[in-house]
């Protein structure tokens, strides 16, 4: 442990000190406060809706949630991606290691101060969103919702910290910030962005519509109003393509943190959250999400100790070469 | 008999076919300053980031200060020091916060730091500078920086690679001057790799030759030239307003005199001390004028292309 210590001091500092992290965090509180602002607002409008609104958000409003599915992955990835790589670019990285330190001080503390950044981060984006809701609603969260609060900054953070390994993978990877900074923007729009477009579009390749008319006549008479309605060969091929374009995403450790975070707080929409085409919304306690959602959980974590465990080893092995 | 502070053992490095170190056997005693030499990628720096632990050896080993390379490459980084090549320093730090952090990876106390750090400080001339940030400072100021970094954990055995690189004529003589205070003072062993031979040979007093990974020689400054020269002998440097023909026919068959070289528009002789004397009276006996006399020694970088060459 020799110098973990003094290694996570001091990029803790730097971390703080840096403006990239402040504009991150900046732009999530940003976010945070207007989805708590508007969460606020859908609770008063409704009578059953409870304080996790705040998080969960409403259907039509941006949440804390979303928040973190596409910026969390550049959070992560902007505190990691240069961990290693810039110092040695830059010189600094053989002086370090020219001290009386093991090699997985340097790696550790890396770790430990990114993951402390981004717990600090969370915690004080829901802190500050909990402390804007409670005096305009005049009530806080009951004990149960208090509970859900706290798993899912937990959820969170593992979330984040998640892409922080992956950045310090690439940092141990790559020679060169610039590459890691592509490779870190790359995956970042891959999981936010492209993973949907090509769920939509391998889904719509793997299950075509049916041909024909999608609209079937139906007679006055015959239990309706008359008029059109979707055939219901048509609305099978639609579920089940539905249903694949899901599995797809699931690929995607931003959707697996979306369905856990979702259903940890209780407030789960069928349409949105992506099970099965037709909308509804139930409440899970708590228990019944985390069983619901370990496979999720567990993927997220087995990623980041893959992660993590992977840039360790490259990392303790890699040779420091003449010039770094 | 002085103590070995370094000595290798077959040591050997290897990059997938290429070895970098092969089978490097030397010995570095203590308080000695020794100037590791050879061309662009002989082996020098990889040799000592293994003597640091930084990188480990295909085979073979080292001990420095009685630490096994391989085993207790840690211990190795308590009392020895490096300023690795191209390293440098945080920018975002000023200068006394990276010292403040190299001071707390050695472990140094609060009390510890604040009494070094000044002084180290004072020892490199950055004084002035220790609340700037270290991104605003010139190369030879950042080189400065490390040089105290790698002095604050009060070593026994300081590893310099290209100390000097980048840096102006007045920055080397204050590095050089530096080094050579250093070692008197606190009788520190000093491992010196550099390209500038006469800092070298102003620095040095032994130095090692390596050439495609292998030790071509070590040896004391004196005792190289010596060897180039054979024996006593040495080699004398004339200026002539002219060179009458017959005149190195004539010098050549002065006893003690073993060749003469025409360059330019020197002349050299070689030949014993003693054959200065008729030389000087054959020249003027031919009716040249001597405009200039003067022992020439080996420069170091005759010695060195004679050494790269044969390896």
């Amino acid at each position: 442990m020799a110098g973990t210590f003094t290694v996570a001091q001091k990029e803790l500092r730097d971390q703080f000190g840096s403006k990239r992290f402040m504009i991150l965090f900046g732009l999530v509180l940003l976010l945070s406060s207007l989805a708590a602002y508007q969460g606020v607002d859908f609770i008063r409008d409704n009578e059953n809706a409870g304080f996790v609104y705040i998080f969960s958000g409403t259907q039509m409003s941006f949440s804390f949630i979303q928040t973190m599915v596409y910026f969390g992955p550049l959070l992560g990835l902007a505190l990691g991606f240069d961990a290693i790589n810039k110092e040695r670019a830059n010189g600094t990285l053989s002086i370090l290691l020219g001290q009386p330190i093991f090699r997985d001080s340097v790696i550790n503390g890396k770790f430990l101060a990114g993951a402390a950044a981004l717990t600090t981060l969370v915690v004080g984006t829901v802190g500050i969103m909990s402390g804007l809701a409670i005096p305009m609603l005049g009530f806080g969260p009951t004990m149960t919702e208090a509970s859900k609060i706290v798993v899912l900054t937990l959820l969170t953070i593992v979330y984040l910290v998640f892409w922080m390994c992956l950045g310090i993978l690439y940092s141990v990877l790559t020679k060169r910030t610039s590459t890691s900074i592509m490779a870190s923007i790359a995956t970042w729009l891959t999981f936010a962005i492209v993973i949907s477009i090509l769920a939509s579009v391998v889904s719509g390749f793997l299950v075509p519509l049916p041909g024909g008319s999608i609209r079937i006549r139906v007679q006055e008479g015959q239990g309706g109003p008359g008029g059109f309605q979707i055939s219901e060969e048509y609305m099978a091929a639609m579920q089940k393509r539905s249903a694949l374009m899901t599995t797809i995403q699931k690929l995607s450790p931003t959707n697996l943190y979306q369905e856990a975070a979702s259903d940890i707080l209780g407030v789960f929409r069928g349409l949105m959250g992506g099970r099965g085409f037709q909308e509804f919304q139930r409440t899970l306690t708590l228990t019944e999400a985390l069983a619901a959602n370990w496979a999720n959980i567990a993927a997220i974590v087995v990623g980041l100790v893959i992660c993590f465990a992977g840039s360790y080893m490259m990392f303790l092995r890699s040779e420091i070469r003449p010039g770094e | 008999m002085t103590e070995h502070v370094i000595e290798t053992m077959m040591l050997t490095k290897k990059y997938g076919d290429l070895t970098a170190v092969d089978q490097l056997n030397m010995t570095i005693d203590e308080g000695e300053i020794f100037g590791f030499l050879g061309p662009n990628g002989a082996g020098k720096t990889t040799t000592i980031l293994m003597l640091m632990g930084l990188s480990v050896p295909t085979s073979g080993t080292a001990l420095v200060a009685g630490y096994d390379i391989v085993e207790q490459s840690r211990e190795i980084r308590k009392v020895a020091s490096i300023l690795p090549e191209y390293s440098s320093v945080y920018g975002d730090l000023t200068a006394y916060e990276n010292l403040d952090y190299v001071g707390r990876l050695n472990d140094l106390t609060k009390d510890e730091r604040k009494e070094m750090i000044p002084e180290m400080l004072e020892i490199v001339g950055m004084s002035d500078w220790g609340d700037s940030k270290a991104e605003s400072f010139s190369r030879g100021m950042k080189q400065r920086v490390v040089i105290a970094a790698a002095l604050i954990k009060e070593p026994k055995v300081v590893f310099l690679d290209e100390p000097t690189l980048g840096l102006d004529p007045v920055g080397t003589r204050e590095i050089r001057e530096l080094i050579l205070r250093l070692n008197k003072e606190q009788d520190l062993t000093v491992v010196l790799t550099s390209h500038i031979l006469p800092e070298i040979q102003m620095t040095c007093s032994r130095v090692g030759i390596i050439n495609k990974g292998r030790l071509v020689v070590t040896e004391t400054i004196e005792n190289l030239t010596r060897a180039m020269t054979g024996s006593e002998d040495r080699r004398v440097e004339f200026r002539l307003s002219e060179v009458p023909s017959g005149l190195i026919g004539d010098l050549e068959s002065i006893e003690g005199v073993k060749s003469v070289t025409e360059e330019n528009d020197r002349l050299y002789v070689y030949g014993s001390v003693d054959s200065d004397y008729e030389v000087s009276k054959t020249i003027t006996g031919h009716g040249a004028v001597i405009l200039l006399m003067r022992p020439r020694e080996y420069t170091l970088e005759e010695i060195f292309m004679k050494y790269y060459e044969e390896g």
